[in-house]
């Protein structure tokens, strides 16, 4: 489809990634990126499309045909190609259209995330920004905010005050951020150990209106629990997509992660379990009495998690196991249940 | 066989689906999921086994989203294979078409109006010493 002509020159020097690419991984994937021509004469979006689809697939990118039609909608002006006006992909794109093309094409061939590539994803019904190395959220947790706002709407329907819920390990805000936007009444608070985090939830919240309902701080809930203790107590929700991954899977993680997101976001310690007993040790003390906890993890740890808490956990009962749309078993739903506190019990 | 029930309601008066006469599909990969994989892909394919509808939605760039809207895509579509020209959404179709070719001609017959009333103008300043003035 195109000839030799077309490749007349090529992009100035220096790959324009290293400037987006931050900490320990930007030189690494800069040595990695190679950056393809641009082109000569005018091409139209369906034809740049097509073109980067083949580059990605050569280079072995992953998923080499989404990744092109998502730059190429965003650089449009739509979220996906389907929301196109038809037509449209077959007009030709100006200079500075295939610029930007290029640039974030060529940003992608580092394996950089499509989600940092284009500094924006979607999450339910809220767009949040995007930025490396602050966790991308992914599909299974917008169920996980569909269980939590299931139950706080037949909460709320029964009259009761306002609800409060607590997020352990925000990263983006995604969770916080969707529960506000469903809930009109509920307040939110927002911890993560992660500075960039805490940073990235606060510029969301404030682009979707809603940071006068959100408290955030930057807190490790390993390290301070009687600073998460002190800034919450009778949350009527905790909810959590916490690091759950077994340490030793880090490595074989395909490179957009391993490269790209924080990894304490992802290391559950050796069982995956580790930040999850913590969490789930915390409950009781912050939530008000039949306050649930809603927790994403790993499919092997429910059974594990419920025996734990039995064993270990007073006043903190396990509710339910979810399953997520592909069938594991993926929420744990508890229950704080102060009756049944045995240190109150007499012997 | 098309068996429609009464539920809860879009704007219209839509059969409610049945989430066991629905396949989904969607490509999230054989992987372990969640933390451990980031795809972006999130169409959703959507078959309604007793019609054969399929519908497919990757409106937006977030599943949930999609899959909702799917299954408002299935239910318009459901309503229509089922109750055919009486379906809520062709008649609002129709009469909004309606309502357009009317709004057409009486937008057309006022500018006949002003036309003629600017010709009769014309002709009876031509006419004589007329003081009328345009505002």
């Amino acid at each position: 489809m195109f000839d030799s002509n077309m490749w007349r020159r090529s992009l100035n020097a220096g790959c324009p990634c290293v400037f987006r690419l931050t900490g320990i991984w930007g030189s690494r994937a800069a040595r990695q990126c190679s950056a393809p021509a641009f082109p000569a004469s005018r091409i139209t979006a369906l034809q740049a499309l097509e073109l980067w689809k083949r580059i990605f697939e050569e280079k072995g990118v992953s998923e080499p045909r989404h990744s092109s039609q998502y730059i190429v909608a965003h650089l449009l002006g739509s979220k996906t190609i389907e929301g196109l006006e038809p037509g449209r992909l077959l007009e030709f794109l100006t200079p500075e259209e295939t610029e930007r093309m290029w640039k974030l094409c060529t940003i992608r061939l580092s394996r950089m995330p499509v989600q940092y590539v284009l500094e924006e994803w979607d999450f339910r019904d809220v767009t949040l920004k995007m930025k490396p190395p602050v966790f991308i959220p992914r599909p299974e947790t917008e169920e996980l905010v569909e269980l939590v706002l299931g139950d706080l709407r037949m909460k709320s329907g029964n009259g009761d005050d306002p609800c409060t819920c607590l997020e352990v390990g925000c990263g983006s805000g995604a969770i916080s951020l969707s529960l506000l936007t469903s809930l009109p009444q509920l307040t939110a608070i927002a911890l993560d150990q992660s500075l960039h985090a805490v940073d990235l939830t606060r510029q969301n919240a404030l682009q979707l209106g809603l940071q006068d309902r959100l408290q955030t701080y930057h807190i490790d809930v390993m390290k301070d629990a009687e600073t998460v203790l002190s800034v919450c107590s009778h949350v009527s929700v905790l909810v959590s997509n916490p690091p759950y991954l077994f340490s030793e899977d880090l490595a074989s993680l395909e490179p957009e992660i391993l490269r790209f997101e924080d990894h304490s976001a992802l290391d559950g310690g050796k069982d995956g379990l580790e930040v999850i007993r913590q969490i789930l040790t915390l409950a009781p003390k912050i939530l008000s009495n039949h306050g649930r906890v809603y927790l994403e993890v790993d499919p092997r740890h429910p059974p594990l998690i419920e025996q734990w808490v039995e064993a270990n956990v007073e006043g903190l009962r396990y509710v339910e196991t979810q399953h997520d749309i592909s069938g594991r078993p993926r929420f744990c739903i508890l229950q704080t249940d102060k009756s049944r506190d045995h240190k109150l019990d007499l012997d | 066989m098309c068996i429609v029930k009464a539920g809860k309601k879009s704007q219209f008066d839509l059969p409610v689906l049945n989430e066991d006469e629905l396949v989904e599909q969607f490509v999230r990969g054989s992987g372990p999921g969640g933390q451990a994989t980031n795809k972006t892909s999130n169409c959703v394919v959507l078959k309604h086994i007793p019609t054969g509808i399929t519908v497919k939605c990757h409106q937006t760039r977030s599943l949930d989203t999609n899959r909702k809207r799917a299954r408002e895509i299935m239910r318009e579509k459901v309503d229509i294979a089922c109750k055919g020209e009486k379906s809520d959404i062709l008649v609002k179709k129709k009469e909004s078409v309606l309502k357009k070719q009317e709004k057409r001609r009486n937008a057309n017959k006022n500018l006949e109006k002003k036309r003629r009333f600017k010709e009769e103008l014309a002709a009876e300043s031509k006419l004589g010493n007329n003081t009328i003035q345009n505002d």
